[in-house]
């Protein structure tokens, strides 16, 4: 049986729904590529309620994490939101997240729903005393609100000034009169929100409901197909895919969320081994010049095998097949001509450094963006 | 006739599989997939059919259709030589989804024996049928 979240009413009478990592969740509402382009042109709304959000306290709050992540946590500040990893003793991967710092000794995870417990059970075993961990995935609900027109959208339903609130910052705040996590992070590439609506179930969804509707009149409501576009073509990978428990951050491509020096975590010791060495794989964005590449299939030169694809699909603005690989680092540098196994043909293609597209015309980095 | 939000022409014959087939002018058969199918692969993005002169048979594999999310195969409806492809699926694939039954044809063949294979299609209410079958689950 699959859990519903807090929107749920909305979805079944909107959109084309789907199972995924046991929620029952929209696939669509009108197309991939319609909201896609929504997203990088004005603006989109999803439901990320699914996600796991798991609030770390109390007094060792910050040393826990110290010990856990491979980031400096005493380097971030109260209302800060990084990027991060947790890793296990070989520094398999496993989970990414967003950490919020919304106290002095109160964190915020936020995990991917197909492993928050793996995350919590992981997190348990490593625990110390003056550390509560509680979950909050039952009792919150999360929309992500992403694209150049983001903050426009979001604005008229809290007091919070979004202008002040800067990239990867994060603020506690009132939405509708719910009282809210809002940080300036998300999946897509590009600008944008993601709000996680406190004292919210689906027995009692509180604002939740009127919160989405409210964006809905203004953003477009967008699907896991477009979530799954957005990501890839910024290029950000997708835990389970891309990476999981066997591969460590130097071949994810996620080396630069170490902090410099840090070596007091979990899974350190296996990430100097493999930095000494080099790592075996790296991840490499492949475009392709016709065709689509999709996961697991095989990347190539003249001189033979180069690796996998990890995730691939077609990119609704370069109207190209793109791809996340896993690849050998040799003969796989940005510009090298290589070609994609695409069931009985090869296509041909190259390496390229990610996001896929332009900065200059789409994602964060853009004119005006924040 | 419409089932639901779907469209089922009644002068075509269908495959299981949701490909359609029309006899066009002498042995020549044109194919294509059914809004049904074109809905749910949702944004048609990509189509990869077989080439001229590949040589088809019913059932079997006439190349891909691919939306962002995923690949479908296609199965040609009846057994002979291609004769055309459409080409103005290139550049718009997008024609599938908005006229899967006229501007989105993916393939004219020249079919071998098509009253036989026929014997072996469905024909409109035995497709809506099975449309309707697939609904309920």
């Amino acid at each position: 049986m699959l859990k519903t979240t807090q929107l749920y009413s909305y979805h079944s009478l909107h959109s084309k729904l789907t199972g995924f990592a046991g929620y029952e969740m929209p696939l669509w509402y009108t197309t991939t590529t319609d909201e896609h382009m929504a997203v990088r042109s004005s603006s989109g709304i999803f439901d990320v309620s699914h996600m796991g959000r798991v609030l770390v306290k109390g007094e060792s709050a910050p040393s826990f994490l110290e010990g856990l992540l491979p980031t400096k946590v005493q380097a971030q500040e109260v209302g800060r939101a990084f990027y991060t990893l947790l890793l296990n003793d070989r520094a398999g991967i496993i989970d990414d997240l967003i950490a919020l710092r919304t106290g002095e000794k109160e964190f915020v995870l936020v995990v991917n729903a197909a492993n928050r417990e793996a995350d919590i059970s992981h997190m348990e075993q490593h625990a110390l005393a003056g550390v509560e961990i509680v979950d909050l995935t039952d009792s919150s609900a999360m929309v992500a609100v992403q694209g150049p027109r983001a903050e426009e959208a979001l604005q008229p339903l809290t007091p919070l000034d979004l202008h002040s609130l800067k990239r990867l910052r994060c603020a506690e705040a009132e939405v509708m009169g719910q009282r809210s996590i809002i940080s300036r992070t998300g999946y897509t590439g590009e600008d944008g929100f993601e709000v996680v609506v406190l004292d919210s179930s689906v027995e009692t969804p509180g604002k939740a409901i009127d919160i989405w509707a409210a964006l809905a009149a203004v953003s477009k409501p967008c699907g896991l197909g477009a979530r799954d576009s957005l990501r890839l073509e910024a290029g950000l990978p997708l835990h389970g895919t891309d990476m999981d428990q066997h591969t460590n951050p130097l071949q994810a491509g996620l080396g630069w969320v170490i902090t410099a020096g840090k070596s007091d975590y979990v899974g350190s010791d296996s990430v100097s081994a493999t930095r000494a060495s080099g790592p075996d794989v790296v991840r490499r964005g492949v475009v392709i010049d016709e065709g689509i590449p999709r996961h697991g299939f095989q990347v190539l030169d003249g001189s033979g095998p180069l690796g996998l694809v990890t995730s691939g699909t077609f990119s609704p603005l370069l109207k190209k097949g793109i791809a996340l690989c896993r690849l050998k680092p040799e003969r796989t540098k940005p510009g090298a001509e290589v070609s994609v196994s695409v069931r009985d043909s090869t296509k041909t293609g190259r390496v390229v450094t990610t996001p896929f597209y332009d900065e200059s015309h789409y994602g964060w980095k853009r004119a005006n963006g924040n | 006739m419409r089932l639901g939000e779907y469209d089922v022409p009644d002068d075509l014959w269908y495959t299981k599989e949701h490909e359609w087939a029309r006899k066009t002018k002498g042995q020549t058969v044109r194919i294509g997939i059914t809004d049904y199918a074109a809905k749910t692969l949702n944004d048609v993005v990509y189509v990869a059919p077989s080439k001229p002169k590949d040589a088809v048979v019913q059932f079997q594999s006439i190349g891909t259709v691919e939306s962002i999310k995923a690949v479908s195969e296609l199965y040609s409806p009846v057994s002979g030589t291609v004769a055309a492809v459409n080409g103005d699926l290139e550049s718009h694939p997008e024609l599938v989804n908005k006229s899967p039954y006229v501007e989105g044809w993916l393939i004219d063949v020249v079919a071998t024996d098509f009253a036989s294979d026929c014997g072996r299609l469905l024909g409109p209410k035995q497709y809506a049928a099975h449309l309707e079958t697939l609904l309920k689950q």
